[in-house]
């Protein structure tokens, strides 16, 4: 227990030190933005098809119900036992556990794929889309994938089929001066470096298109946004309602207040 | 009827002093007639009170005090019970907003000299609140059992661990365990929902109890009782019913403008509230990047790190909350309120707020060398403030207070 602390403490101490240039994507530097859209039914029924069809097959959602998920989606129950639900003894009030035995998983992959309910809360959603989109291809890693965001990830590239192949590259990019301004030869031409480690789809590689790709998993990323918080729509609602109710209360209690002030005024 | 029940009242006001206390107390109760807003603050704490203590008691219904099922309990409350959430976040929000305006109602005793005689133990009665109340944020935030409950626990709890000679055991008698585990839980949560309270509760009567035996300040901390009229009643105040709960009534609309719109649009706080790695559940095996305390401890906190010394960190933070204690003997001055206070004291008050607010941010970033200095310094001056105000609340020269208000 006392070295825990130890190292606790030292962590925090040190922290500050690397840390400070720590970006919140890794490698991959800002986190691209995502703007979730709660209200867009289609969108995360889309997403909840592709996560219980390519994620749920390791990872569970254990706090949520599929009933809830059914009923919050507005797809109907037949539809949604018939072809999103795997397991003939599941019922629709059940918690979604996974399908997957911690044990096994962990010989499989050295570590139990964690549970996806909270994702998007814990790291938030702009990461988990960084995240899903920064795959690359590296043979020196068991799947033969590395990623930008998290790199030493443990998982594979499931979505590789669709996405195609992904490459780290080269390519030539202007030098930034030190005043902020692109450097320029006398000529007025931009004066240009290589850099590495950008991202390259090799065109043709998968079944999707860069934007199809980036748009699947908008919507997986919308969906699992929905499962960190699913009342987030109607909190978000409701959230007017009670601004406005103290609107009209602060305004009547203002005139009140006035009215009576001038007893001793 | 009308005479029946009328009977009826008197039969147990005859036995139960209920005219008697609401004259007392409200609709004869004696305010003066110009505060500012700074004086709602009081009022405000009341209202969150209620609501921690009412959302509190539903939150009980679906929470549960184990180490396996705390986190999945807290997941229950947001997503199976009907509008579990509401309730949770109103907890939430309603614990950093208790210590916003907390903050705000102690600034405004230090700005009006509130803790001048007659009111010393107000100060006390409220600097105990305070000091409860961290012990009663912190038990709660363990209870969700998410990373940031339980390496915070881990931190704090080991600060007992500093004392000499009874510190280990001591570490493990509040903890009531070798490590942080169900014990810890169960007893935090005793503590956190009945005994705290109810010493919360005890607290917060006895500092109404001696205000209203003294009287509300003033912004310009003018004596009311000085003149009185012939019922005995300051010239310049007015009944606290109705006048005042008008007041009171115009700042709990606004407040609750504000607190809605934390609640239902941000009720993360940016991570400052909710910190993100609580939505982890609780790994003894894997710390956090990033151990930082939320928003409300994060100045004693930063003074907690800017000691080298663990045992000094912890000397240091408590003498920190101490020292508020005895502000009311600290201050020399012949005037209460700021504005009538001399240039030194103006300018020692606004350098102690640019220092606290520096330290609340230093204690949520993580340490640098330079961050570091920065704490050293927002310590010093902290203690400086009020460890030389009986020096320059003596020597300076302050401006003749009013006899009216």
């Amino acid at each position: 227990m006392k070295q825990f602390l130890i190292v606790s403490f030292l962590f925090v101490a040190s922290y500050g030190a690397f840390a400070a240039g720590g970006a919140p994507c890794g490698d991959y530097g800002e986190c691209d933005s995502f703007k979730p859209k709660l209200n867009n039914i289609e969108s995360l029924q889309l997403g909840a098809l592709t996560f219980i069809n390519h994620c749920y097959g390791c990872h569970s959602l254990k706090y949520s119900r599929w009933g809830r998920i059914a009923k919050d989606l507005d797809i109907p129950e037949d539809i949604f036992t018939n072809n999103l639900v795997f397991g003939t003894n599941v019922k629709l009030g059940d918690r979604m556990t996974g399908s997957m035995k911690p044990a096994i998983s962990e010989t499989w992959f050295g570590i139990a794929p964690p549970d996806l309910t909270l994702v998007t809360r814990l790291h938030g959603s702009d990461w988990v889309y960084t995240y899903l989109r920064t795959f690359y291809e590296d043979s020196s890693k068991p799947y033969g994938v590395n990623n930008m965001v998290y790199p030493g990830a443990a998982m594979p590239n499931v979505l590789a089929s669709m996405q195609g192949q992904q490459i780290l590259s080269c390519k030539d990019v202007p030098i930034i001066a030190s005043n902020g301004g692109v450097r320029r030869d006398e000529m007025g031409n931009d004066i240009t470096e290589e850099k590495c480690g950008y991202l390259k789809t090799i065109q043709g590689s998968g079944t999707l298109s860069v934007q199809e790709f980036d748009e699947v998993i908008y919507n997986l990323v919308n969906f699992m946004t929905y499962v960190g918080e699913p009342s987030r729509s109607d909190r978000e609602r409701m959230g007017w309602y009670a601004i406005l109710f103290f609107i009209v209360f602060t305004a009547l209690s203002y005139l009140l207040f006035r009215e009576y002030q001038k007893d001793y005024h | 009827m009308t005479q029946q029940s009328s009977g009826f009242f008197n039969w147990i006001n005859a036995r139960l002093p209920i005219v008697n206390t609401y004259e007392r107390h409200l609709s004869k109760h004696p305010v003066p007639k110009k505060v500012n807003f700074w004086y709602m603050f009081g009022a405000l704490a009341s209202v969150v009170l209620i609501i921690q203590i009412v959302s509190g008691i539903w939150l009980m219904f679906g929470y549960e005090n184990t180490e396996e099922g705390a986190f999945a309990s807290i997941e229950y409350i947001m997503r199976d019970i009907e509008y579990g959430w509401v309730i949770r976040y109103m907890h939430t929000t309603g614990a950093s907003m208790f210590f916003a305006v907390v903050y705000l109602h102690m600034f405004r005793g230090l700005l009006y000299g509130s803790y001048h005689k007659p009111r010393e133990l107000v100060w006390v009665f409220g600097m105990t609140i305070y000091l409860v109340m961290m012990a009663e944020g912190f038990l709660g935030y363990v209870l969700p059992y998410g990373q940031m409950s339980y390496w915070g626990a881990q931190v704090i709890i080991s600060l007992f661990g500093a004392i000499p000679y009874i510190g280990e055991s001591l570490e493990i008698w509040v903890r009531g365990d070798y490590y942080i585990s169900g014990a810890t839980i169960s007893r935090f949560f005793a503590l956190h929902v009945v005994a705290l309270p109810l010493i919360l509760i005890a607290l917060v009567f006895m500092h109404l109890v001696a205000l209203h035996e003294v009287g509300a300040g003033n912004p310009e901390g003018v004596d009311i009782e000085k003149y009185l009229d012939e019922d005995g009643v300051p010239l310049d105040s007015v009944p606290f019913f109705p006048y005042k709960v008008l007041n009171a009534l115009v700042a709990i609309g606004i407040f609750g403008i504000v607190f809605s719109i934390i609640m239902f649009f941000f009720p993360e706080g940016g991570g400052y509230m909710l910190e993100l790695a609580n939505f982890e559940e609780a790994n003894p095996l894997s710390t956090p990047e990033h151990i930082a305390p939320v928003w409300y401890y994060s100045p004693y906190y930063a003074m907690l790190r800017a000691v080298p010394d663990k045992l000094g960190g912890l000397v240091v933070m408590g003498a920190a909350i101490a020292i508020l204690f005895v502000v009311p003997w600290l201050d020399r001055s012949k005037a209460a309120s700021i504005r009538y206070k001399g240039i030194l004291s103006k300018i020692a008050m606004t350098v102690f707020i640019v220092s606290w607010l520096m330290l609340a941010w230093l204690g949520t970033v993580p340490v640098t060398a330079l961050r570091t200095n920065l704490s050293i310094i927002g310590t010093i001056i902290y203690f400086a403030f009020f460890l030389l105000m009986p020096i320059y609340t003596s020597i300076e020269k302050t401006k003749p207070v009013p006899d009216r208000l």
